[in-house]
């Protein structure tokens, strides 16, 4: 279960083992849990206080989804910068890694968050909510990053572009924490994390928001790690293919 | 194409002025490093010619002179001042600069003697090209378009607006020109070479990409990639300059507006735009049966909001043939299409205010104006972001244009209370 990293002929530095799905599988299956817990054992919410009341165990998937995004963006930012100012390959993987692990968790939160707006709202979407609009532009970056890293072919004028749009994009990542706390249209302010005033949440329902989060973390970690690895193998693909074709 | 190849000033002038000095440059393009600890000056007087093999770097280190590529390292002077660094600092030359690129730069619709007129207002100039065009036998062409001429003829017109800069002015200039003859036929070639020769005589200072003979026999410097050597060149009558002092103010703005109303590509994109968001909304909205203000307000906004999403007409001409890169070269700022927005803005928002508001509301018209003005300039922000881009045309673009949703629902809340 090691990571081996060896080090190729070109200084080319590639992982082995099985780490990555061993991360991948046990967060799937603690998923799996979360939601089983969330829709089986943990208390329902009053039904005066919601207009579907139902639809808020929702929040089960949603919340630690959401959570896993903002660490896909961080990576997203730390690898931009590593890259942007560093020129460190390295850097550049963990951009690749943090892109597409935020999309596809950014996708899960928007998802679900429609799911539970039409339910409750009345509506899948509101303009006027900050949150919502500002995590829906992170996750349209996430989309641009990876539809636009497809569309151009590898080098320092792609990276450079995308890691900018990478730095200055994560200003969305506090303006989306922070929305709540400034203006409540849709949103709730925080009830995990509240500060002095305590959260409003039963400890049943905060263990299974636990358990999601901890199982979403190692999920995107394990998607990341793979992700890396395959940024790297394509790497070196291309760099076969022009000593094949008489290059560098 | 990884190529490294270190060159240095081996002028025995030491009294010209330095037009240009490249300090330890290094430039990465694609996924290799092109320049690496690269050293260069050109004084007055001093024609050098770079050729190698394709791919070598030629062409990078013309445009690394022009800041036209980011540098990893290093540091770019004209006239002894610095106008590039690896720092991102770009700042403009202090002189006009020529340049022909290896694609020409041109914008097919400008005429021949508008385009270089242009070229003469950037050196501050005014200049009679009879008889310029005419050695390179274009003067029966002035009048007509550029996407009229035949490739040659093009040629011909991207390296005369490269040329232009110094034939105006007897004090020294930089000319930098990339392949300058490829494509040209005999009697243009030799009044190319018989110009740099007049005017490297006159004080001017070449780069030069060739790897035409004629070229190569004009040269005082040739660079082959891994060694310079010297070369003693026939002998020219310097050139003399008859060009006279002629400023022009807000060029960017004139250049843009003249693209715009000889191509109509405003009205082609920013206009139909408008034209289809309001024809749609009246298709389908009755606005007497509509209460709601901040709805009808959002209805009138809409159209001159679209048609900022279309982006900036005159970046879209400059796409073409690489114009765009030979204005970043030139100017800070880029010609833009601000008197079309703003015509534009004003026409659609008051013809919403009369659809959907029975008359129009002047304050909630000059809103509009303003929206459509600053929703094309954050696209065009967006766009210019991503030229450095090998296919800058591939990528998702409007993926972010969401971003500027919520402002436009926030201008469109105040509007409905105004």
């Amino acid at each position: 279960m090691s990571t081996q990293v060896q080090e190729g002929e070109e200084g080319v530095i590639y992982m082995r083992g099985r780490v990555a799905e061993v991360l991948l599988g046990a967060g799937f299956f603690g998923i799996m849990a979360t939601l089983f817990l969330g829709f089986h054992w943990a208390p329902s919410v009053s039904i005066n206080a919601f207009e579907s009341p139902a639809a808020q165990r929702i929040f089960y998937w949603h919340v630690p989804s959401a959570w896993a995004a903002f660490i896909a963006f961080g990576v997203l930012f730390v690898g931009s910068a590593l890259w942007f100012f560093k020129r460190s390959a390295f850097g550049w993987r963990l951009h690749v890694a943090g892109t597409e692990a935020g999309l596809a968790c950014g996708l899960m939160t928007v998802w679900s968050g429609c799911v539970w707006g039409a339910a409750e709202w009345g509506t899948p979407w509101d303009w006027t909510d900050v949150r919502l609009n500002t995590f829906g532009l992170l996750t349209l970056l996430a989309l641009f990053l990876v539809l636009g890293r497809q569309s151009q072919p590898d080098g320092v004028e792609t990276r450079d572009t995308f890691s900018t749009f990478g730095l200055y994009g994560f200003v969305l990542v506090p303006l989306t924490y922070m929305a709540t706390r400034i203006w409540q249209i849709r949103h709730p302010g925080p009830v995990v994390a509240a500060g002095d005033s305590g959260g409003s949440l039963e400890s049943s329902m905060a263990l299974v928001l636990m358990i999601g989060a901890l199982s979403f973390t190692l999920f995107i970690v394990g998607h990341m790690l793979i992700s890396m690895r395959i940024t790297q193998l394509e790497q070196r693909l291309e760099q076969v293919q022009n000593s094949l074709d008489g290059g560098i | 194409m990884n190529g490294r190849f270190d060159g240095s000033s081996q002028s025995g002038d030491i009294m010209a002025e330095s037009l240009l000095r490249l300090e330890d440059i290094e430039v990465r393009r694609g996924k290799g490093v092109v320049l690496s600890q690269f050293n260069l000056e050109v004084h007055a007087g001093d024609v050098l010619v770079l050729h190698g093999e394709n791919g070598s770097g030629k062409s990078t280190v013309i445009e690394t002179c022009a800041r036209l590529l980011s540098l990893e390292n290093g540091r770019v002077f004209h006239h002894g001042k610095r106008v590039l660094d690896s720092e991102g600092r770009r700042t403009s030359p202090p002189e006009a600069f020529g340049l022909t690129l290896q694609k020409n730069g041109l914008v097919g619709d400008e005429t021949v003697e508008n385009h270089l007129k242009t070229v003469c207002f950037l050196s501050e100039k005014s200049f009679d090209l009879t008889e310029i065009l005419a050695s390179y036998g274009l003067d029966h062409r002035r009048h007509d378009r550029i996407a009229q001429l035949s490739g040659g003829q093009m040629r011909k017109v991207a390296v005369l607006a490269g040329l232009l800069p110094a034939l105006l002015t007897n004090e020294p200039r930089l000319i930098l020109l990339d392949e300058p003859a490829t494509g040209l036929d005999e009697k243009a070639l030799e009044s190319l070479v018989n110009h740099i020769g007049q005017l490297s005589t006159a004080g001017h200072g070449f780069i030069v990409a060739s790897h035409n003979s004629k070229i190569l026999e004009c040269a005082t410097r040739i660079h082959n990639l891994k060694t310079e050597k010297s070369n003693v060149p026939n002998t020219h009558e310097p050139w003399k300059s008859t060009a006279t002092q002629h400023s022009t103010s807000l060029l960017s703005a004139r250049v843009g507006f003249r693209y715009l109303t000889s191509t109509q590509a405003a009205i082609a994109r920013n206009g139909l735009t408008a034209l289809l968001v309001l024809g749609t909304l009246m298709g389908f909205v009755d606005p007497s049966s509509i209460e709601n203000r901040s709805l009808l307000v959002g209805f009138v906004l809409a159209a001159p909001f679209a048609a900022g999403l279309a982006g900036d007409p005159v970046l879209y001409i400059m796409r073409e043939g690489r114009a765009v890169d030979w204005w970043r070269a030139q100017v800070q700022r880029l010609p833009s299409s601000d008197v079309h927005s703003l015509t534009i803005g004003f026409v659609f928002t008051a013809i919403g205010c009369i659809v959907f508001l029975d008359g129009v509301d002047w304050r909630i018209t000059a809103l509009g104006t303003l929206m459509h003005w600053v929703t094309m300039n954050c696209v065009r922000f967006i766009e210019l972001s991503t030229l450095r881009l090998v296919r800058p045309n591939a990528v998702f673009l409007r993926l972010l244009l969401p971003i500027l949703i919520l402002p436009w629902a926030l201008v469109t809340d105040f509007a409905a209370g105004l």
